[in-house]
């Protein structure tokens, strides 16, 4: 529950803005000039921060839309990603966020509508190529979204752009928004996932793998592309048997024309993010393996990596074609 | 130096909260409250301390540079670990009745610099929250709806470094407003102020403390760990290495220590070749927990 909305002074009177401190009438309102002002700061403590984050509305100027790094993403010739929000409400032990920035507050920006700008600009700068836009690089795409309302938004523009494709990448089972609509053939929902026990371990927050399988299953039969994310790829004693299973499961009496693209990737951090997560979280033992450093990467190493790969897309193949797996490498 | 009860437990002194108060009535009643003795009547601040409970207090005097100063004075003088936690409490203005009422300080902002801070995680179970401001004299007019104080942005300029933000608490009590005038606040006023809340900050106290707690273990050094560094010879880089090797290495064999090994490593080199070797014997059979 956010008790804290921290709000930038010039966008009190967005409409974003009071929609969003309706839906947290107990929260303390405190004003602020800019969101810098109190994110990513030095002397912050993203593991301390977590435990209770605050809320901060600001306004985005800049850099609405941004090219994704190569290796991510599907078959698209050009991929972007837009980031209405930093941060997300769930605690993955292996996340990105954590090494990325001091701060586990949540700032949403609320001018949505300069993001559909952007994304409109981008578009009609790029006719040549097929186009994908990511929603959920910096923060979960839907489980912001009884607070944030950005989905609906997100959506009705979309909608209205055939030509392109939106990912919504999600973790979480708040589907509402999209199960009360019409499925829209170029927005695919795409689930994060790993097998239940692993992610029982390190997926804190965050619905289990049975409610996330039925969510997406709930989507498929509402006629919603579906994507299948088993990124990071988690080694431990016993992962051939729980990614086969966790495969087969969801699988099961899932229609295979709901199913839009599968892609998986190894666990990696570049290195300085990986010193910084793993000195935040010293007991936990998915920090502990001994992992390899190459590049300025740290993994678990090509060895288990393209084992992993291999077992997973040997998987796959009994139940999808080889056209829509993806191997991710960022 | 001359020290009174609390000189003798100095050395041995873990502090985890650290209260930073401007005057002596504010903090009398904390110092009963957590049962805190003046640890010597010759310092340059006035310092009491708990050695039991490990709490300490320094009385900086009024204004945001004593305040700083003041728990610069404390963190040097008990030196004074990176996982404790740092506690501005004392009384303020209010643009509203009524007196009486303990807030926390969600943004502090220094009327002058104009400079903002953000202290603290949330405490909304126990305190209603507001923002703050640091003035150089007692506002009379109060006007914007925050809290108006003489310390807090000097506390917060200094305190967070010590530890983190996340460890640096501003607690204020409503003394004065434009119906209560400052000039009737008397020590007697500020004392009662103060004592009324110690429950509630107790409890306050009780949630800093887990979160300091948490913070120790994470950064702690263990006993064993120290103990081959003081008899072995590393490197820099081998003492950070073996540091960092061994925490992976506790992480994967918690039950485990380094004594039990029924090994005598011959170099500081060696050690962490074992140590390493013996995460890469594991990898077959890895578990997560």
């Amino acid at each position: 529950m956010i008790d804290t909305v921290y709000v930038e002074e010039k966008i009190l009177d967005h409409p974003i803005t009071k929609n969003v401190i309706k839906s947290v009438p107990t929260a303390d309102i405190i004003k602020i000039n800019r969101y810098q002002e109190l994110f990513n700061k030095r002397y912050q403590n993203f593991r301390l921060q977590k435990k209770n984050p605050s809320l901060i509305l600001a306004k985005k100027y800049d850099n609405f839309v941004l090219p994704v790094p190569s290796g991510f993403g599907m078959n698209a010739q050009k991929n972007f990603y837009f980031s209405h929000m930093y941060n997300c409400i769930y605690d993955c032990r292996y996340c990105f966020l954590q090494g990325m920035y001091s701060s586990a507050n949540y700032v949403l920006f609320v001018n949505y509508n300069d993001f559909f700008e952007s994304i409109s600009d981008t578009i009609e700068a790029q006719t040549s190529s097929s186009l994908t836009f990511y929603s959920g690089y910096d923060c979960d795409s839907l489980a912001f979204d009884k607070v944030s309302g950005f989905s609906k938004h997100a959506l009705d523009f979309f909608s209205k752009q055939p030509s392109v494709e939106l990912e919504l990448r999600t973790k979480s089972i708040v589907t509402s928004s999209l199960m009360k609509r019409d499925p829209i053939e170029n927005c695919v929902v795409a689930f994060s996932l790993s097998p239940p026990k692993i992610a029982s371990i390190l997926d804190n927050k965050a619905p289990s793998i049975e409610k996330r399988t039925i969510a997406l299953k709930q989507l498929a039969n509402a006629g919603w592309p579906i994507g299948l994310r088993f990124d990071p790829l988690i080694y431990c004693s016993g992962w051939e048997n729980m990614y086969s299973n966790l495969i087969a499961d969801i699988m099961h009496d899932l229609n295979p024309s709901s199913l839009h693209s599968v892609s998986h990737g190894p666990l990696r951090f570049p290195k300085k993010m990986y010193k910084k997560i793993s000195s935040l979280h010293p007991e936990n033992k998915l920090f502990s393996f001994p992992m390899i450093e190459k590049g300025g990467i740290v993994s678990y190493g090509k060895g288990i990596e393209n084992t992993m790969s291999s077992f997973l897309k040997m998987e796959l193949l009994k139940y999808t074609t080889q056209s829509k797996i993806f191997r991710c490498t960022v | 130096m001359k020290r009174g009860a609390g000189g003798e437990n100095l050395l041995k002194a873990d502090i985890k909260i650290c209260w930073v108060m401007a005057l002596r009535s504010e903090a009398m009643p904390v110092i009963d409250a957590f049962n805190m003795s003046i640890v010597s009547n010759e310092l340059l601040f006035p310092v009491y301390m708990n050695a039991e409970n490990d709490h300490a207090l320094v009385i900086s005097g009024t204004g945001p540079a004593k305040s700083a100063a003041g728990a610069t004075y404390l963190k040097s003088f008990l030196d004074v670990k990176s996982y404790a936690a740092w506690i501005n409490l004392g009384i303020a203005g209010y643009f509203k009745e009524p007196t009486g009422k303990l807030f926390q300080a969600l943004k502090v902002e220094h009327h002058d610099s104009r400079r903002a801070y953000f202290p603290g995680l949330r405490l909304s179970k126990f305190v209603d929250g507001c923002a703050l401001s640091t003035v150089s004299k007692p506002e009379v007019n109060f006007p914007d709806q925050v809290l108006y104080d003489m310390e807090a942005a000097g506390f917060c300029e200094l305190a967070p470094t010590f530890s983190c933000n996340e460890l640096t608490y501003v607690f204020k009590v409503v003394s004065d407003t434009p119906f209560t005038k400052a000039s009737l606040v008397t020590k007697k006023v500020v004392t009662n102020l103060i004592e009324n809340h110690i429950g509630t900050i107790s409890k306050l106290v009780g949630s800093i403390g887990e979160l300091v707690k948490d913070e120790k273990n994470r950064l702690v050094i263990s006993h064993e760990v120290n103990h081959y560094l003081e008899n072995f010879q590393f490197t820099n880089s081998n003492r950070v290495k073996f540091q960092q090797i061994y925490k992976k290495w506790k992480s994967a064999f918690p039950n485990k220590t380094l004594n039990a090994l029924n090994y005598t490593p011959t170099s500081a080199r060696e050690l962490i070749t074992r140590l390493e070797q013996d995460l890469l014997d594991e990898v077959k059979d890895w578990n997560l927990v």
